[in-house]
Parts: C-alpha cells; structure tokens; sequence
C-alpha cells in the first residue's frame, strides 16, 4: 500500500489527517508484511494501528491481553466506535457463550484473548481454522517483567504463534528497555522483526518525588496535594486495603467525589466508576495498578503514587494515563524511608528456593495438581520438559534482575541531580536540558502555582436524585 | 455487615451451618434442599450464589466469637439468647428482603444483566445517541438484548418502557424507588456504584447490596403480573414454570402420568438412585406433591409409630426404621419426612 493511500483511508475511516508519532512508521512495516515490535509511549493510540491493519488486511485481527479488565475495556471501545464484530474470550466467558464465539470465529473481526484460553486445544483449533491478518501481543513486556513469575503462558506465546501458521506479527509495548525489547524478540521467537522505538519521554509531566517522614505524614501530603492541585487525579497503591481505605478517608476529610477502583469490585462498580470519571463526575480515583490500563481520559493532570511501583517501567507506564492532552500535569511519588521494603516483600513472594523448586516437581512427577500460585508457575515449565536446575536457576536470575529493578528505582527516587535525565538512562536514551518545567530536583519545593496546576473551585458532593427525575433524565420522551 | 444477614439465617434450633450455606449458595443436592426445607429457609435459595463457603465460614465465627451464635454438635450451629435479641434488633435495623423466592423461578442474575444493559440501550436510543460504552461486553447478553430492542423498536417503546417503570417504582415504599432508579445506567447517567448508594443512602453497603437484589426480584414479580410490555417480554424466557430443575421435572412429570420408577429408569437412561433423587427435589419444592403414590398406608404408619417419640424430624435417625424394616430404602423414610414437613407447614 502506498503512502498516500494509507493516509486517505485514515482520512476516511477515522477523520484524522495526520497519525500519531509511531503509527505510520508501524502500520506501514506491517502492511509490508514485515513482523513489528513497537515502543511507543501511552497515549498514542496503539489500538488504532492494529485496527488500520485489521480494515486493510482480509481475516480475524487476534489480539492478546494480559488482563480481563483491559479486554473488557477494549472490546468497549471499539463497541462505541461501532465495531460490532468484536468478541473476548477470557476465563470470565462461560462455556456456552464460549461454544458461540468459536463457532462465529469467520465473521469476527477482532478476538481478544487472555494467553490462557489462547493455549486450549478448542480455541488454537478454531483459530487454525480461520484467516488471520494479525496477531497481535499487547503489553508485550508481560513476556519479561511479569512472564517468568506471574505469566508464565505469556512464554508460550511464540510457540502459539508457530502452532497458529506463523501469523503476521505485532507487539505492543509502552515501556521497554534494551533488555527487554531482546526478551521479548527471543521469547515470540521473531529475531528479524522490526523494532520501532518512539522516547518514552513525555515532557508536559512534571516529575516529582517527595519524601515524608511516615505514614502519618504521607497521608497528611496527600491530602494537601489532591485539595491544592488541579484534578483529575489518580492515586496508585498497590494494596486493594489501602485503596479502601484512604479513599473513603479523602471523601470524609476533603469533600472532594473520591472513589476507589480495584480488581475487588463487581465488573457492575467497574464500569461506572470508569464511566463517573470519565463524565467528570470523579476528581479523583484510588487504584490499584489494574485500573488505567485501558481508561482513555485524556485530562488527567495529576498522578500520585502513594507506594512505590514495582520498577521504574511501570511508573513510566502508570503516569502515562496523565496530560494524554498534551497539556501541563504532574506526577508525585510519595516516598516514606523504608517502603523499598514493601516492594522486596512482594518480590519475595515470587520467590523460590531450590528446595521448593524440587518439592514441586515432585509433586508434579507424581500428576498432583498444582495447589498454590508458585505451584502454577513451576507448573508451566515442567509440563515444558525443563530440569529442576534450569528452573533454580531462572528464579534465581530473576530474582536478581528484581533487585536490580528495584535499585534502579531507588536510583529515580533518590536522586539529586535531574529525575528525567536518571529515568531516561534506564532505557538508555539520553536527557533533554533540564528546565523549569522538567522536574523537582531534591530539596525544593513543588512549583503548583508556576506550572498553571492550582486546584479549581469544585463541585459539591452528590445528593440523592428523586427516581422520577432520573427517569426524565434517562428517557427523552417526545412531549 | 455480611454477617448480620447470615446471623438471620439461623434459629434457636440447630442446624447444619453447611448445608444451610450451600441453599444460599444455589447448590441443588437433595441433602441442601431438604436442609432447607426443613429449617424454613428455601426462600433463600440461590440468593447469595458466588459467594465462597469460606466467607460463610468466616462471618459464622465472627458471630460464635460474639456470643450470638454457638455450636451445639460439631458442624451445627444455633442461636444463643443474646443471638435472639440481636436477630430482634437487626430485624428492626435491617433492610429484610421480601421477594427472594424469585431467585427460584428465574434466572434472577441474568435479568439482572439484561435489564441494565436493555434500559441503557433505550435511554441512548432516546437521546438519539449511538456512541456509548455498553454496561456489558458480554457477547450472549448483548446479541439477546439487541434481537429484543429490533422486535420492540417503535415510536412508543420510550414511553412504555417509561409506563413499566414508572408503575413500578410506584408500588415501592421510600427511599427503595430511588436506589432503583440511582443505580440505573444510562444516557449521561453512569449511575451509582453500591458504595456510592450506601453513603447516599446512610446504609451499609452489604445492605444495599441486599437492597438491590431484592429490588430486582421485585421487579421480576411485578414483571410477571404485567405481563404486557417489551422489559416483561425480556423477563418472560427467563421464567420456569417451577422450581425444581428440568430434569427432575421432566422425571416428576413421567411420574405424574402413571409410569413406575423402574420404567422412568429405562425410558430415560437414568440410574434408578438418580430418578429417586428427582423425585425427592420434585417433592421438596412442589408442595402438591402426591406423596400417596408413592407411600403406601403401610409404609406411613410403620414411619408414624417408629418415629412417634420425636416431634422433631431433624432429629430422626434412619437406624431407628431399619431396626424394625431392614428393607425399608431410606428413599422412603426421606419422602415421608418431608410430606410431614410440608404438611406441618399448611
């Protein structure tokens, strides 16, 4: 396809006429049939590349997903851009509906797919059966930050993809260093694919790090940083307790409309606080890391991080959800000394020793299910013919590239020259001059008023409306 | 709190905690059903379904620890006096649900989906809109919801759609119509999650969370006596004619027209334990049942004297039978256990 037509159908089909940084180059190399790993900040409308191919190429665009929630959120999105023939297999589906999606394989246009239901024998069937255009690996660092511990069918993923007749190929990712950029090659087994890497630089967030002596302390800053900066906000924890709990705390102590959104809730609570924000009817939301992987609001001016992320890709990626409008927002990580610990807790859950590592494959060789979440990982690699050397070791190197992550973010955190010059090293690009605007070097304070982010008059809390005003409000009826 | 509604689950009788658990649970075994039968509670059956026993468990000790409920024989539970006069104070306290026995009849959680996903499909159809984020991604409940809006797709169906409502949530006592409607999805309308209601309301959110099932099997009862208008029609192939399932109906009504137990065996492939078990589900939840046909005086009064001694038929042991007709099959002791049951309770 030439280059002009690819710009007249992004005219005609999506009313644009210029494509985001990245997206051209992408689409290009992929309706050149060539394989595409692509590094591009969030925000930039990756969906779009894979449903430009999927209107050009003949047959089913395949996308995996790591998470239900995203799925869900996906298939959501192109409902209300008019797709209809869009489907997601998840384990949430029942057998039935399942049975349904499987056998209307031809007429679909997209399928989502969570890596698990991807493996079955039904599904990799009735996908052999039908074309594909493209198969497509989103957030495809889930094959190396989280695939050796808690994806492990994310490594399957290449074997898949051979099983499936080699599938043109694209995989996703706002977030990869070099490392993880070549597991990922390794890993989908595509070497001679071609990387298109954007900066994971996004100059309109100011970056900044605040460190308090304790809890208490922390939570007074918050308080004072969500009632005196512009909303929205989002504010990561990495507990569902937590986010409980400090949100209900904002909503008492603050008056602002809080609320916390999690894996815990109903997919019904979901659904509505995703849509209250988006409608504006939230200033700001209490997460969990699940929540913005899939929201598109594009005025988020404010992303707090009450605990510390996992590594410093994933900060990258979660304070990514703010400024998609390219205008001034800030991004506060809020550091107590001490609460590295929490993160090497977490890393040490996903921890095994030799010991363990050989007591289940024991229980593996005699055909006992696995019981436990170490069990299932472990699980994976024996029903791979891996020996329990190779495992010990791999958990072995895994745990050290966990430390190194978390001192890299340490690095980030406690630094004392400029914050986006130390995160942008991490994946190996260089710093842009540091300004005004750039960053809060250590010791100063947070320039609210001089980046234009002081907090607006708001709205009061909510009342309850009389059913029959809803009613009149829900249905517009000819008077 | 969760456990103040298990808390009401149980009387100053002891009873199996487990099996009273798997009734809300929405387990079928014939050993739950008549757990439930006999303690009274079949109304809640299925009316906590996807709740893990686990959680059950945890609240039951919550409430031993709290000195309202104790344990009398190892996997049974009662109330304790102090048990009795929380059970008062929360009765009064508490949203009790009063239209649960739909859980029975209908396929009360896929309405649910249905109705959220239906009333939001006809309030952006009354906006004129077409661009908007579906409450459910679900492939099934979407393709069920759009063949309805095509066959009821008119000028009028905004406003009977209205109708229906509206008649409705004028039959509700205050403030019920208004959680209804404020957890309603729709044009510019997100509605509220039930934390949100819950501070709205000043109720916990376990309350309302209670609140809104029973809304919804409300709403399913009015449904069903309007039968007329298009969220009835959406209602209507949800609906069974009873309670028990379609097996065992299907084995009770082979039954009905005069076959044996033997004969219903070989004509449809079943295990003659298994046409046993139907029959006993079928005599559980229809109390109609003709358990003379199946009785004989004999088998009756040999049961009646036997276990003339205990009032409370909980308490019977199948040994005691046995003892005096050792080919007696417990099938037997069992059904005439519940017809006294469902008899006692005309």
């Amino acid at each position: 396809m030439q280059q002009t037509e690819i710009y007249q159908l992004l005219k005609q089909k999506y009313g644009f006429d210029d494509f985001r940084p990245g997206q051209y180059d992408v689409i290009s190399d992929l309706l050149a049939g060539q394989d595409v790993l692509a590094v591009l900040p969030t925000g930039t409308g990756k969906s779009l590349i894979y449903q430009f191919v999927g209107n050009v190429l003949p047959g089913l665009v395949v996308v995996v997903s790591p998470l239900i929630s995203l799925m869900q959120d996906q298939v959501a999105r192109l409902n209300y851009q008019g797709e209809k023939r869009v489907a997601a297999l998840t384990s949430q589906v029942d057998f039935k509906t399942r049975q349904t999606v499987l056998n209307q394989l031809a007429s679909l246009n997209y399928l989502f797919v969570s890596p698990e239901m991807l493996k079955q024998s039904l599904v990799l069937s009735a996908l052999q059966a039908v074309q594909l255009a493209l198969f497509v690996v989103d957030e495809a660092h889930c094959i190396s930050t989280w695939g050796p511990d808690f994806r492990p069918d994310y490594l399957g993923l290449g074997a898949l993809k051979q099983q499936l007749g080699q599938p043109l190929t694209l995989m996703l990712t706002a977030t990869a260093t070099q490392a993880v950029r070549q597991d990922i090659l390794t890993q989908m087994q595509v070497p001679q694919a071609k990387e298109v890497v954007y900066s994971v630089n996004r100059p309109n967030i100011y970056l900044a790090v605040e460190t308090v002596n304790d809890e208490a302390d922390k939570r007074a800053r918050l308080q004072q940083l969500v009632t005196s900066t512009a909303t929205p906000a989002i504010i990561y924890f990495s507990s569902k307790k937590q986010t409980d709990l400090i949100a209900d705390w904002l909503r008492e102590t603050t008056g602002l409309r809080v609320a916390a959104y999690h894996a815990g809730l109903s997919g019904e609570s979901r659904f509505k606080i995703q849509q209250q924000f988006m409608a504006d009817q939230l200033d700001v939301i209490c997460a969990t890391s699940a929540f913005g992987m899939g929201i598109n609001k594009a005025d988020i001016r404010l992303v707090v991080h009450y605990h510390l992320p996992t590594t410093l890709a994933d900060y990258v990626q979660e304070i990514g959800r703010a400024g998609r409008d390219d205008q001034q927002s800030l991004a506060v990580l809020l550091y107590a000394p001490g609460d590295e610990q929490l993160v090497r807790n977490l890393n040490d859950l996903t921890a095994a020793s030799a010991n363990e590592i050989q007591l289940d494959y024991q229980r593996f060789q005699h055909h006992q299910k696995p019981v436990d979440d170490l069990a299932q990982v472990l699980q994976f690699y024996w029903e791979h013919q891996y020996a329990v050397d190779a495992v010990v070791t791999r958990f072995n190197q895994r745990q050290r590239a966990k430390a190194t992550e978390l001192s890299q973010l340490m690095a980030y955190v406690q630094t004392t020259t400029c914050r986006r010059a130390a995160m942008l090293a991490y994946f190996d690009e260089p710093a842009p001059e540091h300004t005004a605007t750039c960053c809060q070097l250590a010791g100063t304070g947070l320039p609210v008023t001089a980046l234009g982010l002081q907090a607006t008059a708001r709205t009061v809390t909510a009342t309850v409306t009389p059913w029959s005003t809803v009613l009149d409000q829900l249905f517009l009826q000819n008077s | 709190m969760f456990a103040d509604y298990v808390l009401l689950l149980f009387t100053t009788a002891p009873r199996r905690a487990k099996a009273l658990f798997n009734v809300c649970r929405g387990r079928r075994t014939v050993s739950t059903l008549f757990a439930g039968l006999t303690a009274d509670r079949l109304a809640w059956l299925d009316s906590w379904h996807g709740v893990p026993l686990s959680k059950f468990e945890a609240a039951a000790n919550e409430l031993v620890q709290a000195g309202w409920l104790q344990i009398p024989a190892p996997g049974y539970l009662q109330v304790t006096p102090a048990g009795v006069d929380q059970q008062k104070k929360l009765t009064q306290q508490l949203y009790q649900p009063v239209a649960w026995a739909q859980f029975q009849e209908v396929d009360v959680r896929r309405f649910n989906v249905l109705n959220q996903l239906a009333l939001q499909v006809v309030s952006e159809f009354s906006h004129q809109t077409n661009r908007y984020y579906p409450v459910t991604t679900d492939q099934g409940m979407q393709a069920t919801v759009k063949l309805w809006f095509r066959r009821w797709h008119s000028p009028q169906l905004v406003s009977q759609v209205v109708a229906e409502l509206t008649g409705f949530l004028t039959t509700l006592p205050s403030p019920l119509a208004d959680v209804f409607a404020n957890s309603l999805t729709g044009f510019d309308f997100p509605g509220q999650t039930d934390q949100q209601l819950a501070q709205l309301f000043q109720r916990t959110p376990v309350e309302i969370l209670v609140m809104r099932k029973d809304l919804n099997c409300r709403w399913i009862a009015w449904l069903r006596q309007q039968p007329t208008g298009p969220l009835a029609a959406l209602l209507q192939p949800l609906v069974k004619a009873n309670p028990v399932s379609v097996s065992a109906w299907q084995t009770y009504q082979d039954f009905q027209q005069g076959a044996s137990l033997a004969q219903i065996a070989t004509r449809r492939r079943l295990k003659m334990s298994t046409v046993r078990e139907h029959l006993l589900e079928a005599a559980i939840l229809t109390p109609s049942f003709p358990f003379e046909q199946l009785l004989q005086p004999e088998t009756r009064q040999l049961l009646a004297e036997t276990y003339a001694q205990t009032p409370s038929l909980t308490q019977w042991r199948f040994e005691q039978v046995q003892a005096v007709a050792p080919d007696l099959d417990f099938f037997y002791f069992r059904l005439y256990q519940i017809m006294r049951c469902q008899r006692a309770a005309d």
